[in-house]
């Protein structure tokens, strides 16, 4: 390594000097560990970026790649929603080179430290609603303008269901939010704190969120999840309703209709901002970056995926992929709906959280099987401590709402207790101290846990609330799988089954029930908060 | 073996080169000052020609960070050598908070103006808002403000494509310039000269409502440009800068100015306001950033590669190098701003 690091280093100095381009010939030293906590890590340059991003940006990481590859600068890519970036942005220090949220909207508002410098918009993608081809047809909306109130008369009349992402997490969800509350207020000039305060707003909005099937912390992850499910809609940037087409249409499925709200429409323009900690060479890679992206040729190749780029519309030869049979304009004037001033927003999104989204059912299964014993339990406990103590969730955003309900399950190789709370309060946060007793026992079954989970979820009305199972464990379980997947099947409701891993994780069997119920896996001793935010996201 | 031979002569001539580099490279002392600036000016502090000529010339280097007009000089800016905001009420802001500075002096000087889409600007003058004069388009600020003000629709003004009503998009008058003089600017068309603070009562309720409108602001004067370029007519379909924004960006992309040229138009408020930008000097190290941009060669870039007018009355010596049609020669037609305690007042209204 010491060697290999050093011959690099004569390299980029020989270049230097020599004036040169960096070359590949020595070295090959492979990445240092930095990039342990990101999403995905595209080349294995020395210089790298570190670049926190919509997850809509997924899509392009092949483009990003052939840079990566040609550049010698490795691209560390962390996927979060726009408004997780806003508030990583608020932070004082945050580790990241570059950011790069679906709107300038989060970028300007996070950046209140004047952290940011060179954002520009690599693409624009408005907020649209794909709805099943036959089901547009059906509820008329193919071919004719749309308003965001006919929608919502086709939800709450019960014929339309769809997925969105999390308004306080997602700049899709939060535009759409936005245009919701427009078009529920009667299409007034602008929002006012005033207006959120209306009981009738409030009542209409939760008959209209009653609609959710389900959410999603980040746009890409709300099409990826929208693939597995088989659900009617759901709410993205036109790109991506163009992507997941695709991928229908290669399996032969049904494919999605794109409808543009005329009164609700907002566009995501994708600024890719510098975070200057004053290192120039980062800055170098940087504008490197960005200006491989803008330019004519890689804006072509990035108009191929379905965003909108350049300024002059789509190009005649990229009209193959807007395919007009789907609904798609590419010629459409975008025009937009205004955005509320920042206080407004925020007060909307505040009362989106607390009180006007459905209310989460969460039932945590907590692993206190012998190979927790030690480290794997003290994980779980602290866990706990950040998510039922509500000062400390608040910090995160994760607190809870006033009619939330949460279950904890705690297991080993059968159901050691069952404790539930209502709301936020008191109630809550004392069930701090029973997680802090309880002492690991002996084998474990996570699905006798998992399967008490849907006995509990069968006492409730789950259209009045979003539900998950969490289990917090080491993941290696005796027990049937078979037997609790007959039950679930059985239960016949679409409920995630999330993990978060402990101590000796294993991922197998947790993948299992993830892939099988529409779920995620996530790694709790890497980034705990992290974790939660997601599978908050997700209900 | 050879192999390693080889590499240790290599790393021998490296070290060597790499010190006669540095040592050749350290023969002539840089100073680097940083402080906020404004982001229309970015293009020229980034502009290798400038920052070169600066480099030989001054041993200076100019860094900065971004920050709005009004945020940088009412907000913490310790460790900064220098502001550089981009009006003078900025600078009589500053006065007021912590009296004068070491050093100031308006450098650079640009008018407001509106950008429109060439079909927005056609639909404005057949409503005679707007209309053309030697090939140059005003806007006349009273018609205006008053369609903005009773939220007439823009189908009536017969553009059925667009939605909601007209409005002119601006940066937030509470934190960036451009915003700021926008509103100083429909306070004076509002009451019909300078507004000062007797005619206050009577128009700001009408700012507020005006503005209140608008909703979300950008908060800086660039961006709202950039994405009045890219995000198309639907978007904004009228915004408001600095007439440098649209000559600078046709000087550095003329490509693209060549594509989009003939759909968009410059609209010059009858009458405007002038933005002065104003580079105060916190220290001494920030005070040869003023010797340094007033340089006879790096005014003359200033206009010649980022449209900004350096003459006091605004007459640009040559307007047809930048191929951008509708440049007003001279900018006659122009009304003081309100002095800074109004702007406050107006300020403190908005936010």
């Amino acid at each position: 390594m010491k060697t290999g690091r050093l011959a690099v280093l004569c390299a980029a100095a020989l270049a230097a000097v020599l004036g040169l381009t960096a070359c590949s010939g020595f070295g090959g030293g492979g990445a240092d560990d930095s990039g342990q906590n990101a999403d995905t890590v595209l080349g294995n340059g020395r210089q790298s970026l570190k670049i926190i991003s919509g997850s809509e940006n997924q899509e392009l990481e092949p483009i990003l790649e052939e840079f990566s590859r040609d550049s010698g600068i490795r691209i560390e890519m962390t996927y979060q929603g726009s408004l997780d970036i806003m508030r990583e942005l608020e932070q004082e220090e945050t580790e990241y080179d570059a950011v790069w949220p679906a709107s300038s909207l989060w970028l300007n508002v996070g950046d209140t430290g004047h952290k940011v410098k060179h954002a520009e918009s690599v693409s624009i993608s408005p907020v649209v609603f794909g709805i099943r081809q036959s089901l547009a047809e059906e509820l008329g909306f193919v071919g004719r303008e749309v308003s965001v109130r006919d929608i919502l008369d086709a939800i709450t009349a019960g014929k339309l269901k769809f997925c969105m992402t999390s308004a306080t997490q997602s700049n899709s969800g939060a535009s759409a939010y936005i245009g919701f509350l427009y078009a529920l207020l009667g299409n007034p000039d602008m929002i006012t704190e005033e207006d959120l305060e209306s009981p009738q707003l409030q009542s209409d909005i939760q008959a209209l969120f009653s609609g959710v099937d389900r959410s999603s912390g980040s746009s890409d992850w709300l099409k990826d999840m929208f693939l597995e499910g088989g659900y009617d809609a759901m709410v993205n940037y036109e790109c991506l309703i163009i992507q997941a087409n695709e991928e229908l249409e290669s399996r032969g499925e049904e494919t999605l209709y794109v409808v543009y709200p005329y009164d609700g429409l907002t566009l995501a323009d994708s600024p890719l901002g510098y975070v200057d900690h004053g290192d120039d060479k980062k800055e170098e890679a940087f504008l490197k970056l960005q200006e491989y992206l803008l330019s004519a040729e890689v804006q072509n190749e990035i108009q191929r995926t379905g965003r909108r780029t350049g300024y002059t519309g789509i190009a005649e030869e990229n009209k193959d992929v807007f395919r007009t049979e789907w609904g798609v304009q590419p010629d459409r004037v975008l025009s937009v709906m205004k955005m509320p001033s920042t206080e407004v927003l925020f007060e909307a999104l505040n009362l989106y959280q607390t009180d006007f989204k459905k209310p989460s059912l969460n039932i945590y299964c907590l692993d206190y099987s012998g190979s927790m014993a030690g480290e794997g339990r003290n994980q779980l406990v602290a866990a706990m401590e950040q998510l039922l103590i509500q000062e400390n969730a608040e910090k995160n955003f994760l607190q809870a709402s006033k009619d939330e309900v949460n279950v904890l399950i705690l297991f080993d190789d059968r159901v050691l207790a069952e404790y539930t709370a209502v709301g936020s309060g008191g109630e809550l946060e004392a069930l701090y101290e029973k997680v802090k007793e309880q002492p690991t026992g002996s084998g474990t079954d996570m699905y006798i846990a998992a399967d008490e989970a849907l006995n509990v979820l069968q006492q409730y009305d789950l259209s009045q609330y979003t539900p998950a199972v969490i289990l917090l464990t080491d993941g290696m379980s005796g027990g049937s799988y078979d037997a609790f997947m007959e039950h679930y099947r059985e239960m016949g409701e679409d409920v995630p089954i999330f993990s978060i891993m402990f101590g000796d994780a294993d991922p197998e069997q947790l993948d299992e029930l993830a892939a099988a119920t529409n779920a995620r896996v996530f790694d709790g001793r890497e980034d705990l908060i992290d974790a939660f935010r997601k599978v908050k996201g997700y209900n | 073996m050879k192999a390693k031979i080889a590499g240790l002569g290599i790393l021998l001539l490296v070290i060597v080169l790499a010190s006669a580099y540095t040592l050749l490279g350290k023969s002539r002392e840089t100073t680097e000052i940083s402080g906020y600036v404004g982001g229309e000016k970015i293009g020229l502090l980034e502009d290798e020609e400038v920052q070169k000529l600066i480099e030989r010339k001054y041993h200076l280097k100019i860094d900065y960070s971004r920050a709005g007009s009004i945020e940088m000089v009412t907000e913490d800016h310790t460790g900064m050598d220098f502001l550089f905001p981009s009006s003078q009420t900025a600078l009589e802001i500053y006065e007021s908070q912590y009296g004068n500075p070491l050093k100031s002096e308006i450098v650079l000087n640009t008018p407001i103006v509106l950008y429109a889409r060439s079909v927005v600007a056609e639909a404005l003058m057949s409503e005679g808002i707007a209309w053309e004069e030697d090939g140059v388009c005003y806007v006349d600020m009273q018609k205006l403000a008053a369609c903005i003000e009773e939220g007439t629709p823009w189908a009536e003004i017969g553009l059925p494509e667009l939605y909601g009503n007209v409005s002119v998009s601006t940066t937030d008058p509470t934190k960036s310039n451009s915003g700021n003089m926008f509103a100083g600017l429909l306070a004076n068309t509002l009451c019909g000269s300078t507004a000062d603070e007797d005619s206050l009562d009577e128009i700001l309720p009408r700012l507020q409502t005006i503005f209140q409108n608008l909703g979300y602001m950008e908060s800086s004067s660039s961006d709202l440009f950039d994405q009045f370029l890219k995000t198309g007519i639907g978007a904004k379909p009228v915004v408001a800068g600095y007439e440098n924004q649209l000559l600078e960006f046709a000087e550095e992309d003329p490509d693209t100015w060549q594509q989009v040229k003939d759909d968009i138009r410059i609209l010059y408020p009858s009458p405007t306001v002038w933005s002065s930008h104003v580079f105060i000097a916190l220290d001494e190290q920030g005070s040869a950033g003023i010797d340094a941009l007033m340089d006879e060669e790096v005014q003359k870039m200033a206009w010649d590669r980022h449209g900004f007018r350096t003459g006091i009355n605004g007459s640009a010596s040559d307007t047809g190098q930048f191929g951008v049609e509708g440049i007003a020669p001279e900018v006659t037609r122009v009304m003081n701003m309100p002095d800074a305690a109004t702007m406050e007042r107006i300020i403190e209204a908005l936010e």
